[in-house]
């Protein structure tokens, strides 16, 4: 019989690798199609947290209609980082060049810039503390199942995650938009020689990510009544190592990690002091990079 | 004949060197047109250039009457031109169905946003298509294998059979006999000739002499840019400026 204890911890490490899959699958969508890495996510995150927060303190509409609200501007956020941060390095389109260092490179940079932007932007208008956020919004009733003890925020993030997950998963298989994200994630040339507009295909790919980040960013928010401008950035870093765990492009991969990542984590704090926590996710980082560079998942799987 | 491409006083320049010099020529409505050349010739920049991968310096491309010069490539094949490519550009991670889809895809130059709405009889249509075309190469019992397990050969087919389903009204084949053995190119030729007998407009670029030869009704010849021929096989291969192109020269 396992101890009530563990079984609480695990349902804990079940719902933070949940919160962290959420931001894995936008994250790993955009690292499928472009190849770069989008360091500006954890601010998208957080851009939808704000956007939730401004929402109820001014209209207070009921929870859907902020969800709905946080989704157009992360949308819309997704949008603007593409055409800022990476369109103007996507100038050359012979092969080369796009698959060059230089290009991924830069697009490092111009995102880590603007989340650095986005970030401080945040503080300056808000500050760096909590916001308050009016507790009846907080989706952290409790809810007593059997020995353990879950609040409702679980079960909302687990089945958002589950239907961005599922939802994702059927559009890239069946629907026309998947089949152009596929086909640029696997040959943008020749992609556009099919006639596919790759240039807006990408943007779709960034509303699409963006969109679950930013859904991530208030679910969180909510879920630990926790909103300020720096909140994206361990989550960020977490959805990062999820990736690379998960063998870089391939979502389910993430998925599986980020949830090992959260259980980890939380049965961690039962043996270190919970400022160690964090530490498990950098270990497993190396841990895979040094001994799984494809992934823990081994061979490499269908990319996005 | 009406013509379906017409090049006229085609150019371009990289830095110093003049790639493609002058090229003005057309390919008529049903023909099987050949292009050929040395090393070097310009062959493949010409073709970037028709297709829109490449801005021309100067000089102008005409599609069905219509100046297509400088559109990008995606919009130059939603105008009924699609293209092969020498070093394959098959989705590797996709099916072989999933590859011909994206060019039945392409093909109805849907923009992504209106593919979000209705898609269903769109979707329908364009499964019907790929399976057309994957029957017609014979890959149908592939369809749901990776293309990147398929063998180069068959490879090749399933790149023909992703342009064949953008239903082109030209097709450009770059090099389709490259790297295969002499019984698959007479395999190929065969298939070619058979396209082109159902009335689709063919241009063929080929190092492979007896394959252009053998099946061309008219074959234009590029040495350093310039086009130096451009007739029928029997007198391209009597062609003196031809002849030094290929041997060499005797002017350098």
């Amino acid at each position: 019989m396992l101890d009530p204890y563990y079984l609480q911890q695990l349902t804990i490490g079940l719902s933070l690798g949940m919160i962290y899959a959420l931001m894995a699958i936008g994250f790993t969508l955009i690292f499928g199609v472009l190849n770069v890495v989008n360091f500006a996510h954890g601010e998208i995150y957080t851009i939808g947290a704000f956007a939730g927060l401004l929402m109820i303190a001014t209209f207070g509409p009921p929870l859907l209609a902020v969800l709905l609200v946080v989704m157009a501007v992360g949308a819309l956020a997704g949008f603007g980082l593409e055409r800022l941060a990476f369109k103007p390095f996507r100038r050359f389109s012979d092969e080369a060049s796009m698959k060059s260092r230089a290009m991924r490179e830069a697009t490092l940079m111009s995102s880590l810039a603007m989340s650095i932007v986005a970030r401080e932007s945040l503080e300056l208008i808000f500050g760096s503390q909590f916001q308050s956020v009016d507790l009846s919004y907080l989706i952290n009733k409790q809810i007593q199942l059997g020995p353990v003890t879950i609040v409702n925020g679980d079960l909302i993030i687990f089945a958002v995650a589950l239907v961005m997950f599922l939802g994702l998963q059927w559009l890239l298989k069946y629907s026309t938009i998947g089949l152009s994200i596929r086909a640029v994630s696997n040959n943008p040339l020749g992609a556009r020689y099919c006639g596919i507009n790759t240039d807006r295909t990408i943007i779709l790919t960034f509303v699409i990510g963006s969109v679950m980040g930013a859904l991530a960013g208030i679910l969180v928010g909510l879920y630990y009544g926790a909103i300020y401008p720096s909140m994206g950035f361990t989550p960020g870093i977490k959805a990062f190592v999820a990736m690379v765990m998960g063998g870089l492009s391939s979502i389910p991969g993430a998925v599986i990690s980020a949830m090992i990542l959260g259980i980890t984590e939380s049965m961690a704090t039962s043996v270190v002091s919970s400022v160690w926590a964090d530490m498990v996710a950098y270990a497993f980082l190396l841990i895979t990079l040094v001994f799984f560079p494809q992934g823990l998942f081994g061979a490499r799987r269908e990319r996005v | 004949m009406t013509a379906l491409l017409e090049l006229d006083g085609l150019t371009r320049h990289f830095g110093g060197l003049t790639a493609v010099d002058e090229v003005t020529t057309h390919v008529g409505q049903g023909e099987l047109v050949g292009l050929i050349g040395p090393n070097g010739a310009g062959k493949t920049t010409l073709f970037n250039l028709i297709s829109g991968f490449t801005r021309p310096s100067s000089g102008a491309v005409r599609f069905k009457g219509e100046e297509i010069t400088g559109l990008p490539p995606h919009q130059v094949a939603h105008r009924g031109m699609s293209r092969t490519f020498q070093n394959l550009r098959v989705f590797p991670n996709m099916t072989v169905f999933d590859n011909i889809s994206v060019g039945a895809l392409g093909a109805l130059g849907v923009g992504a946003f209106q593919s979000v709405i209705g898609g269903r009889k769109r979707s329908h249509e364009i499964s019907e298509r790929s399976w057309e075309m994957l029957e017609r190469v014979g890959l149908n019992e592939q369809a749901n294998d990776l293309a990147a397990n398929l063998s180069y050969g068959k490879r090749k087919y399933l790149e023909i059979a992703r342009a064949l389903a953008m239903e082109p009204d030209l097709l450009i084949l770059d090099e389709p006999a490259a790297g295969m053995n002499h019984s698959e190119t007479a395999e190929l030729s065969q298939f070619i000739t058979e396209l082109n007998s159902e009335g689709l407009t063919i241009m063929l670029v080929e190092h492979d002499m007896s394959l252009v030869m053998g099946i061309c009704e008219r074959v234009v010849v590029l040495a350093s840019g310039r086009k130096i021929a451009d007739d029928t096989p029997v007198e391209v291969r009597q062609n003196q400026a031809v002849l030094d192109a290929y041997l060499g020269g005797d002017d350098e």
